[in-house]
């Protein structure tokens, strides 16, 4: 089922997203128009719906391949499959609870261990920092993956804004905490919020991304909006969502997986296929929307760019 | 041997998962990761209908349900039907039948060694479960069929193994395997509702007719 997808076939997000408000609204509005439109996806405009999300441009990428030559994935799959824990540990229940999430005002805290602590509000992130495309592999230790179009930029670029001490030595990553907005929270299942760690080499490394848009348009909620991190080479959990306070630390974080199951999630959790999870197989993946298993490469293809990162570390002690 | 009401509405009632999953497959209504929701509501399936299965002869004792005994059978061979789907999921779909992958899978998988086992033990109840059989096995096919319990433990500790950090369902199940399993025991066993409640009565007449 091999198919190319110019970005302007993709279904647009307004359709995928409120194609359940659409059902509703159907009650009350003209149920044909609205089925109509719905059937032609790229056809003449959508009727005007109050419940929209703001960001009404269709996807676009500047390419349909990564550096590998591997195909994006389509946008709608990227948006409606997601693990968020704080909504759902359920793949499709995020995009549905999550439509309502507040992302403006927002504001990112960034302090500990450097000499220029400052909160950034995402207006000011907007500002400061050029957002750029990155095409990255999404590696999730479940053992499928996605190519992505990130917009963003390379955290190292906040980092040095703050200007981290001699002392700091690893960063530390929180995601909003809300139960009110985030019903999972309400649970005790796992220790909120959600953390995430990363030596601040690998913070500081030019692919480690913080990312406020895919396919050109702005995160949705259940991607992680308004900003999130991206480590390509890392399993995806590590690319924690919603972030709002980043800390320069001298001790190595614990990540919420880290604290829920030890033997299961390291610290590093680099993407290596040599290196076995109890559940999932990391020798091979399936890409998202082709059919068939592919192998899973060290660092998520990454080698040639992170490797030098863990030289004369054991991967399979340091997992 | 004439077919009845509750046998009928078994036999649609376990037909409509898989017709749901193989229409949904084949409509791409699966999410992102159809293989990935063949797998999980497969297992999920042949998990509740095992449970449906232990429970049959408690509910039959006590309120005298009677007619459930007549579907007993049919139930377990359908949580045998999805537990062998899920595995041919699992190593075909998933796996593409490539043995050494497979292979791979299940040495280095303890949840997948476990949720094996309980499918391996489920094929010889499936195979004696012709009434010619049981009658022919007396009391042995008694003790055989109690290997449903430790097939259902071993499911139910596959689920739990299998999950993701969230332990609260499977757990559940866990508790009510405990609780079907200690109703067999004595002296529970011999619990019976002193008044059978009419509707009760109603239905099981309802469900036993031909």
């Amino acid at each position: 089922m091999k198919h190319l997808i110019n970005s302007s076939e993709i279904t647009p997000e307004e359709l995928y997203v409120s194609r359940r408000r659409f059902i509703k609204n159907a009650l009350t509005a003209s149920a044909a128009a609205l089925l109509a439109g719905a059937c032609q996806p790229g056809q003449g405009d959508l009727p005007a719906a109050p419940t929209l999300t703001p960001d009404t441009k269709p996807p676009t990428a500047s390419s349909l391949r990564d550096d590998m030559g591997n195909l994006l994935t389509d946008y709608n799959s990227i948006v409606s499959y997601t693990n968020y824990y704080e909504f759902s540990t359920d793949k499709q229940g995020p995009t549905r609870l999550a439509q309502s999430f507040q992302t403006v005002p927002w504001s990112v805290a960034v302090g500990g261990l450097v000499g220029n602590p400052r909160t950034f509000t995402t207006e000011e992130i907007k500002s400061l920092f050029e957002s750029e495309e990155r095409i990255y592999r999404m590696r999730c230790v479940e053992g499928w993956s996605m190519v992505i179009p990130w917009m963003g930029f390379p955290l190292n670029r906040l980092l040095e804004v703050v200007e981290p001490t001699a002392r700091a030595k690893y960063v530390r990553l929180e995601t909003l905490y809300d139960p009110d907005q985030m019903p999972n929270q309400r649970t005790q299942i796992f220790p909120w919020p959600y953390i995430e760690g990363l030596r601040l080499d690998e913070a500081m490394h030019d692919l480690t991304l913080l990312a406020t848009g895919i396919y050109g348009k702005s995160l949705t909620p259940q991607n992680g909006a308004p900003i999130r991190l991206v480590v390509p080479w890392k399993y995806g959990f590590k690319s924690i969502k919603s972030i709002v306070k980043i800390d320069l630390v001298e001790e190595m974080p614990v990540s919420l997986w880290m604290a829920s199951a030890p033997n299961e999630y390291g610290f590093y959790a680099n993407v290596n296929p040599n290196v076995n999870h109890p559940r999932w197989s990391q020798a091979t993946e399936r890409r998202i929307g082709q059919n068939g298993r592919i192998d899973t490469l060290l660092f998520n293809g990454y080698e040639d760019e992170v490797a030098n990162l863990y030289q004369g570390m054991d991967l399979v002690v340091n997992f | 041997m004439k077919i009845t009401r509750g046998q009928i509405f078994t036999h649609i009632l376990c037909l409509l998962p898989i017709s749901f999953l193989v229409l949904g497959y084949f409509r791409n209504a699966l999410t992102a990761n159809p293989i990935q929701a063949l797998t999980l509501r497969s297992g999920h399936t042949a998990v509740n209908l095992l449970m449906l299965t232990l429970a049959c002869r408690p509910l039959s004792d006590i309120f005298g349900l009677t007619a459930l005994m007549k579907i007993r059978v049919i139930l377990g061979l359908y949580a045998f039907f999805y537990a062998l789907f899920h595995f041919l999921v699992f190593a075909g779909l998933d796996f593409e039948f490539n043995l050494k992958w497979v292979w791979e899978e299940i040495r280095f998988k303890p949840f997948i060694q476990i949720g094996l086992s309980s499918l391996v033990l489920l094929i010889p109840l499936a195979v004696t479960s012709t009434v010619r059989l049981r009658k022919k096995m007396g009391k042995r096919w008694q003790l055989l069929h109690r290997l449903a319990y430790v097939a259902a433990a071993l499911s139910v500790l596959h689920y739990l193994m299998a999950s993701k950090g969230d332990f609260v369902i499977p757990a559940i199940y866990g508790m009510l395997l405990f609780f079907l399993l200690i109703l067999r025991l004595p002296p529970l066993n011999k619990t019976r509702l002193a008044n059978q409640p009419r509707w009760v009565s109603n239905l099981n007449q309802f469900l036993l007719k031909t």
